[in-house]
């Protein structure tokens, strides 16, 4: 797609706005702008505040995406403003889009967000190399190229947010970390160099704020900008967690547990089950009701009806080749 | 009202690879210190640093070679026991960062990779892909945070408390609520940045407004260099966003609409590998003799693709995904567009090598300290050498911290008053009741024409004085100002206007330094006198400015060394 000729369009934008001294409720005003073939969304953002409204507030800095300062959302979906396309956002949602905050509810100021529980969840991850630090070396570590590929580019993530504000764990869990923590956690825990001992581990093992209570709806890797691929971190540090053999023996822990000794057992999964080996013979007993309501729709089954997959014999095979911890 | 204050051994304003460095330092020593910054520590544009960190660390390469490079680099306009600290230095500063978690690309023994850049005799940018700020920034500040250092983020300094040859602290005001308040110290640092976002084409984030140079030049204290603006020649077309040198440095080949590889003529040696300011003008050059290429026919062609997926993939992904985003052209694919873009300040704020701020050619302020690209030490002289920035950035912002930590207890606290903070408090209710009818983005977009047209990468004096008469004009009608958000909640619009003013006071001092400097070197290339004149012009300009912002200028001389003044060609 070489870029021959510089065209325009207009585009008609509803703009977030509130100001949390003035306003007690946020509004949208709507704001049409000639866009250009050129321009990245940050460019709309500076033609709102530059030629129609000053008082129009939002944070940006580099604006080549490498500080992180302009993570914002462009109808509901996460991006980061300086490196968003008009192009393609037109191509995606037409001549007319809605700007707003990456979080409604901690809005300050227009696209401003209170971002204090983002900076707190970083902050409790040890987000440092661990190690005693020779403020003279000689030399540097010596590490080979394939142990910093380890780091997955977990290191190249700017801290935008826009994952945070965009995993539902967050949203209605106060504690969980988040994903953006964890991939720091986990870009420190891989680092060859670090001496913590597993101490992220520990944090990230912790139910509620650990990495357990991750629900698994890729919403972080939809969000981020950098291409981080966070779920690929938490599932890193889930597999870190057993091969440490520091998983405890709880709900969040026997989840996982529960679905390889099912897949073993049948080939395919037994929720019924799973709940069950989770929760444990009392504990499954709150989810009598949800089961009989499961039981009548057919989604699971009584536990002698279970079914096998074909080739169990196989899968049973794999399951023992990959895995690397007994229980 | 009152006004909060708040008392510290040591206050840092700015928050890049210079500030964290110092402030690592100082908490180190125990000291009480604080860290001010108007964006989050990691939002600082030491982390838009793309290419590399030097350091000689080959059996290849010497530290001598290091200092000749960067002596030559300069045009000779660099301090060669600054030079010679900096390059000595520089092996430990890169282990030192690698100690702390960055994370550099590595040769196969598992040392620290390296790659060539332009100017230097030996492959010596340390690199980490394209994006050693990115980790630089965020190691340094890891440590700092680690050791327990307080940061103030999203505070903005407005103003230095200096009375009777020696500073006291600083005003800033929280962008959360325009809260105003005192920061009393016995010493401060200023780590704030550079200043090449007073023009257009710019590779520059929109925080480097250069708010701590002018707030020295206000209270008299002179800024040092300050007409050599670095034009790096690889922006993209039409913003200027940086492609780093990185690009060239593995091989990659500029082209002009003709197809010539244009820079057999300017440089036959080191062709795109020659120094910044070389590359630069060649391209502009290229454009203004109708030999451009691009919607606008204002770049030039740079093309990697003979670099191949894997390689380009490996070490420079974060470039090819910014030629896609700006100018939807794949560098795997084809040639993209670039063009000079106004990119470092190798002028700034006059300082010795421990850091201490000049008041003038002999004398220095007391309990005033500066780093980093604010600072002129001076090692970049008149054109800085690639990945020589964020070496001289974390290199003597740490340094500077240790001086500091050393020198504190000798410094008595001259304890703050309320009306320390008057100035601050006027400028601010000034901009927010005036009620003219001028708009701010308008001026600073009229400003930002201005010096990339009339103060570029080839000026004359007529075209300087185009400037120095619009800079006049924008101070009348800066005058005029009005802004629509009377607000105290993150009031962005208030910012913008008092970085507004900064940037006018200090664009006043790069045009007319420039305008004096009736030769040409390095990044300060004059048409009308193109050649180097060592005989009047080997020496530093400093320049003060009084209270009706008239600028007087003087020199000071150049610290020459064992690198003998020779022509310089690539």
């Amino acid at each position: 797609m070489s870029r021959e000729t510089v065209t325009t369009q207009e585009v008609k934008f509803n703009v977030f706005r509130f100001n949390a001294d003035d306003d007690y409720l946020p509004y949208y005003k709507e704001y049409t702008l000639e866009v250009t073939s050129e321009d990245v969304v940050l460019d709309i953002l500076n033609k709102i505040k530059w030629e129609h409204d000053g008082s129009f507030s939002y944070r940006r800095s580099c604006r080549h995406g490498i500080c992180g300062a302009c993570a914002m959302k462009v109808n509901g979906r996460a991006t980061l403003a300086c490196k968003e396309r008009m192009v393609d956002m037109i191509e995606l949602f037409g001549n007319e889009m809605t700007l707003e905050p990456l979080s409604v509810k901690r809005a300050v100021k227009d696209l401003i967000i209170d971002k204090s529980d983002f900076w707190e969840k970083h902050a409790k991850i040890d987000p440092y190399l661990v190690d005693k630090i020779d403020e003279t070396p000689e030399h540097e570590n010596l590490v080979s190229q394939a142990d910093m590929d380890k780091l997955l580019d977990a290191d190249v993530c700017i801290q935008c947010g826009a994952c945070h504000y965009a995993c539902p764990a967050v949203a209605i869990n106060e504690e969980f970390i988040g994903p953006a923590a964890f991939a720091a956690a986990y870009r420190f825990e891989i680092d060859a160099r670090d001496q913590s001992n597993n101490a992220r581990l520990e944090i990230v093992d912790q139910e509620k704020q650990g990495v357990w209570d991750c629900v698994k709806c890729f919403e972080c890797q939809e969000a981020c900008p950098k291409d981080i691929n966070p779920i690929e971190k938490i599932t890193k540090l889930h597999n870190m967690i057993f091969k440490e053999g520091m998983a405890n023996n709880d709900v969040a822990a026997r989840h996982a547990v529960g679905f390889e000794r099912s897949i073993k057992k049948h080939g395919i999964l037994d929720e019924g089950e799973l709940v069950r080996y989770s929760e444990g013979n009392i504990g499954v007993l709150k989810h009598v009701p949800v089961a009989l309501k499961m039981f009548t729709k057919g989604k699971i089954v009584l536990p002698w009806k279970m079914p096998k997959a074909d080739k169990l014999d196989e899968i049973k095979k794999l399951v023992e080749s990959s895995s690397t911890v007994k229980y | 009202m009152s006004i909060p204050i708040y008392t510290y051994d040591a206050i840092i304003v700015g928050a890049g690879l210079a500030g964290n460095a110092a402030a690592r330092e100082l908490k180190n020593e125990g000291k009480n210190v604080a860290v001010i910054t108007k964006l989050h520590p990691l939002r600082s544009h030491s982390g838009a640093a793309q290419g590399g960190i030097n350091a000689a660390l080959s059996s290849a390469d010497s530290i001598e070679l290091h200092e000749f490079d960067t002596v030559k680099g300069s045009d000779y306009l660099a301090d060669q026991d600054a030079v010679e600290f900096m390059c000595q230095k520089a092996p430990e500063t890169v282990r030192w960062a690698e100690r702390m978690g960055a994370t550099f690309s590595r040769k196969e023994d598992g040392q620290i990779a390296q790659r060539p850049f332009g100017g230097q005799s030996s492959p010596r940018a340390c690199y980490a892909k394209d994006r050693i700020g990115l980790t630089l920034l965020q190691t340094i500040y890891e440590q700092a945070f680690r050791l327990g250092v307080k940061f103030l983020d999203e505070w903005y300094a407005t103003d230095l408390i200096y009375k009777d040859g020696k500073v006291s602290g600083i005003v800033a005001f929280h962008l959360r609520d325009t809260q105003i308040a005192i920061f009393n110290a016995k010493s401060v640092m200023f780590a704030t940045g550079g200043y090449a976002r007073a023009f257009k084409i710019s590779s520059n984030a929109h925080a480097n407004t250069g708010d701590g140079l002018s707030i020295v030049a206000r209270h008299g204290l002179p800024l040092e260099d300050m007409e050599f603006v670095q034009f790096h020649p690889s922006g993209l077309s039409g913003n200027g966003v940086l492609i780093s040198e990185a690009a060239r440095g593995e091989g990659g080949k500029l082209f002009n609409s003709k197809g010539e590889r244009f820079m057999e003529r300017y440089a036959p040696n080191a062709l795109e590998l020659a120094s910044r300011d070389v590359v630069s003008r060649a391209i502009v050059n290229e454009i203004r003799e109708g030999r451009g290429v691009g919607p606008r026919k204002d770049a030039v062609y740079l093309d990697v693709t003979h670099l191949g997926k894997d390689l380009i993939m490996q070490r420079l992904p974060e470039l090819r995904d910014l030629a896609i985003t700006f100018l939807g052209l794949d560098m795997i694919k084809e040639p993209i567009l670039i063009s000079a873009t106004a990119h470092y300040s190798m002028g700034g704020i006059p300082v010795d090598i421990p850091g201490h701020v000049r008041k003038n050619n002999t004398e220095f302020v007391e309990g005033f300290y500066a780093a980093g690209e604010c600072s002129c030490v001076s090692v970049h002289g008149a054109n800085r050498l690639g990945a020589n920035s964020v070496l001289e950035a974390l290199l003597f912002g740490r340094f500077v911290g240790k001086t500091m930590a050393s020198e504190i207890d000798d410094i008595a606290l001259r304890p703050a008053t309320e009306d320390d903070a008057k100035r601050a408090i006027d400028e601010i209710n000034w901009i927010l009741n005036n009620n003219g009818d001028e708009r701010v983005a308008q001026l600073r977009e009229e400003l930002q024409d201005t010096m990339t047209d009339h103060a570029g990468a080839f000026r004359t004096e007529e075209s300087l004085q185009v400037a120095v008469d619009k800079i006049k004009e924008l101070r009348q009608r800066h005058k005029n100002i009005r802004v629509d958000d009377k607000s105290k909640v993150f009031n962005t619009e208030l910012q913008e206007a008092l970085e507004f003013g900064h940037m006018l006071d200090y664009a006043k001092f790069i045009v007319e330094s420039a305008i004096a400097r009736k030769e040409s070197r390095g990044a300060h290339f004059r048409e009308d006198f193109d050649k180097r004149d060592d005989v009047n012009f080997l020496k530093h300009t400093m320049g003060y400015m009084d209270t009706s912002g008239d600028i007087k200028l003087d020199y000071m001389d150049v610290t020459l060394g064992k690198h003998e003044l020779k022509e310089r060609t690539y």
